[in-house]
């Protein structure tokens, strides 16, 4: 039943449920890769977007425009659901979108690293993790890498980031400080959590996104030929890998992929296992991967409507319908075809 | 567990006793009323959290959430016929 002995789910789902009949379905989107950026802005203004469309558009045009308000409508979206959850439910729910967190501490780091103006910093976080306001901006005003290190000292990816300060100090590459704060990231997600029935479907749910992501990692390294060990990726908590057997499969991409054709998420990937053995084309098993995990979510959330699972099933949908929209109008500026555009969207 | 539950049977029947009832019909029918009552109130906690949480993105979504909230008050309703079902 109910996490919180409240009915906070029941008011959560119908809330998120409505949320989600507003997302573009496959017919606006067909609608959309026709128009140009400017048309997509007003064809967004007309929607839900409306709010964010008008206060940046003084200030932005074009593309810039269509992401920047994707971006602020998404915090929003997020920083809704986080408002109206309570007890168990926000305890789940938070622990999912610290990925924002993670998100607006590589992008601060990466500023830094780059010397980007504090004000275009500012306008790339996407402010709907749990982290508030003030704590953010206190980041974005760190002059120096070891600043941000030491002000996130007392949060979750405080100490992974303090042991991996020291790489970076010795390497001088941004690699060691990223992956620290995406693992931090996936280790919190699974840890300290009881589960019951509904929830133990869902913790399979953050498994196969660990696994995917483990797969994914292994095949990137694979291709780019890097001579990086596969196994300073690696997530834990996932249940197809480990990290020994991920280093000897990263060098053996054949062999990784007849893993994942023989694992339980074989049937949702066949088709995309058929094209990367094919075509060689890792960008499409990239969005085949996503497609299996937005379906996978949305059937777990018609399994158990009042658990997590419906409320995860809503974040993932709409990350999709901003990297969506934002491939659209990018792919409209540079000159891509519409069939090159549609090749590049996750529609389900 | 089954003791307890015969002894109250026998306290409620009033086995050797008095030739009355200890619950009068009626005061049983009032109970069952009242229990059903209950039920409907707990089917209602949840269908008018979700129907709030509906109008709230929608409000032309007011009446349907509202008939959807009041309707397990049907239990009480049926419940009410045992009252007059039952001979005095």
């Amino acid at each position: 039943m109910s996490y919180t002995g409240s009915s906070n789910p029941e008011y959560v789902n119908a809330r998120v449920r409505s949320r989600r009949s507003q997302l573009y379905d496959e017919e606006e989107y067909r609608k959309l890769t026709r128009m140009g950026p400017a048309e997509i802005a007003r064809y967004m203004e007309e929607s839900e977007y409306e709010e964010e469309i008008n206060a940046l558009g003084s200030r932005y045009s074009g593309v810039d425009l269509v992401e920047y308000a994707l971006n602020r409508n998404l915090a929003k979206q997020f920083h809704d659901v986080l408002r109206w959850s309570d007890g168990r439910l926000y305890q789940f729910v938070v622990r999912y979108l610290q990925k924002f967190d993670a998100w607006n501490i590589k992008t601060v780091i990466r500023g830094i690293y780059a010397d980007v103006d504090k004000q275009s910093v500012d306008d790339d976080l996407i402010r709907a993790g749990e982290f508030d306001d003030r704590r953010l901006d206190q980041l974005v005003e760190a002059g120096t890498i070891e600043e941000v290190v030491n002000r996130l000292d007392g949060t979750m990816f405080g100490d992974p980031l303090a042991e991996a300060y020291e790489d970076y100090e010795e390497t001088g590459v941004l690699v060691p400080l990223e992956n620290a704060v995406d693992r931090a990231f996936y280790e919190n997600l699974l840890e300290g959590l009881t589960f019951d029935e509904a929830s133990a479907d869902y913790r399979d749910f953050l498994r196969a996104e660990i696994d995917f992501r483990n797969a994914r990692n292994a095949l990137r390294l694979a291709r780019s030929g890097a001579d990086i060990d596969p196994a300073e990726y690696y997530i834990e908590g996932g249940k197809l890998f480990s990290a020994s057997e991920l280093s000897t499969l990263a060098s053996n991409p054949d062999e990784l992929v007849n893993r994942l054709r023989e694992s339980s998420y074989g049937d949702d990937l066949s088709g995309a296992l058929d094209d990367l053995e094919e075509a060689n084309s890792l960008i499409g098993f990239e969005r085949a991967l996503e497609a299996a995990l937005l379906e996978y979510s949305r059937n777990l959330g018609n399994v158990h409507p009042l658990s997590v699972a419906p409320v995860v099933s809503y974040i993932l949908a709409k990350e999709r319908e901003v990297e969506n929209i934002r491939a659209i109008a990018r792919g409209r500026e540079a000159g891509l075809s519409e069939d090159e555009i549609e090749d590049e969207l996750v529609i389900l | 567990m089954f003791d307890i539950a015969l002894q109250l049977a026998n306290v409620l029947l009033q086995e050797g006793g008095s030739a009355a009832p200890a619950i009068p019909n009626k005061a049983a029918a009032a109970l069952a009323v009242g229990l059903a009552a209950f039920g409907a109130g707990y089917a209602e906690r949840g269908i008018g959290s979700a129907a709030v949480g509906a109008v709230a993105e929608d409000s032309d979504l007011f009446v349907q959430g509202l008939i959807l909230t009041v309707l397990p008050e049907t239990l009480v309703i049926l419940a009410l016929v045992v009252v007059f079902l039952v001979p005095a």
